[in-house]
C-alpha cells in the first residue's frame, strides 16, 4: 500500500476543527558526520517520543503541550516495566511488548553479540508530541540533549518519533 | 539515525539519515513478540549510519506490514487543542 499521508490527514483534521494550516517545520538540508569508527565499537543508545515511562514514574499526560520532559532510563531496565500514556497512535502492541516502539532488547542483544560496541548508559523517553516552540527545541532543548549524549560517549542516536 | 513511520513528515524534517518503515505509527519495529523483524529494522537502521554518504537520505525498508491499515485519530477537538 501506499505510505499513509499525514500532512494531507492532519490539516484536514484540523482545519475541521478551525485551524489554519499547521506550518511544519521544512529543512532543505541535513548535516551528516560520519563514523569514525566501526558499528562493533560504536556506543548507541535509541530515543522513543510515544509517552513510554517507567512504572513508578508519573505517567506522561497525552494532552499536554509543549513537553519538553526528557527521561533518562538506565540501560538495564526491564523491557516489562513501561506503561505508554500517548493517544495520537495505536499502542495496543507496544502495550505489550515495547519493543514494538522502543527496541531495547534487540539493542542490548545486539550489544550482546558484537554487533555494536555497546548500549549507553542511559536510554531516553521525551519530546512527545504538539511541541510547537520550535525556537525552543533548536536552541535549548536539543543542545542539552546533544550534551547528554556527548557524557555517555554516544556514537550512534536512534531516534523513533510515534 | 531516525525510524519513521510517517514518510511525507520525515521528508519535511529531513534527519541526517532516515529509514521509512510502511508500518503503523505504534508498530515502527514491527509486531508485538516479533523478534526476527525487530531485530531485522534496528539492523537496518544501525547499517544505514554506516553505508549513509549523502546527507538526509531516506531509505525505504523493503518490508511490508501484511494488512491496510490507517491513521485511526479522534476529531480534532477544539477546547482541548487550544489547552495551555
Amino acid at each position: 500500500m501506499e505510505p499513509i499521508r499525514y500532512v494531507d490527514l492532519l490539516i484536514e483534521r484540523y482545519s475541521a476543527a478551525g485551524f489554519p494550516p499547521y506550518e511544519w517545520s521544512v529543512n532543505d538540508d541535513a548535516p551528516l558526520t560520519a563514523l569514525e569508527k566501526p558499528l562493533s565499537q560504536c556506543t548507541v543508545t535509541m530515543l522513543t517520543s510515544g509517552g513510554v515511562s517507567k512504572i513508578g514514574m508519573p505517567g506522561f499526560d497525552p494532552k499536554a503541550r509543549n513537553d519538553f520532559r526528557l527521561d533518562a532510563i538506565e540501560m538495564t531496565a526491564d523491557s516489562r516495566h513501561f506503561v505508554i500514556n500517548d493517544s495520537y497512535y495505536n499502542h495496543e502492541d507496544a502495550d505489550r511488548d515495547i519493543n514494538c516502539i522502543f527496541a531495547i532488547d534487540r539493542l542490548r542483544e545486539m550489544a550482546g553479540r558484537g554487533e555494536i560496541g555497546a548500549v549507553a548508559p542511559r536510554l531516553w523517553s521525551g519530546f512527545m508530541g504538539r511541541i510547537y516552540k520550535r525556537r525552543e527545541v533548536i536552541e535549548q532543548a536539543a543542545p542539552a540533549f546533544a550534551q547528554k549524549l556527548k557524557e555517555d560517549g554516544v556514537d550512534i542516536l536512534v531516534a523513533v518519533p510515534a | 539515525m531516525c525510524i519513521s513511520t510517517g514518510r511525507d513528515l520525515t521528508v519535511k524534517v529531513k534527519p541526517p539519515r532516515s529509514l521509512f518503515l510502511n508500518f503503523p505509527m505504534g508498530n515502527t519495529f514491527g509486531k508485538s513478540g516479533d523478534i526476527d523483524t525487530q531485530t531485522q529494522v534496528l539492523r537496518m537502521a544501525l547499517d544505514l549510519v554506516v553505508t549513509a554518504r549523502q546527507a538526509g537520505i531516506l531509505v525505504d525498508a523493503p518490508l511490508q506490514w501484511p494488512t491496510p491499515f490507517t491513521l485511526d485519530l479522534p476529531p480534532a477537538n477544539r477546547e482541548e487543542q487550544l489547552k495551555k
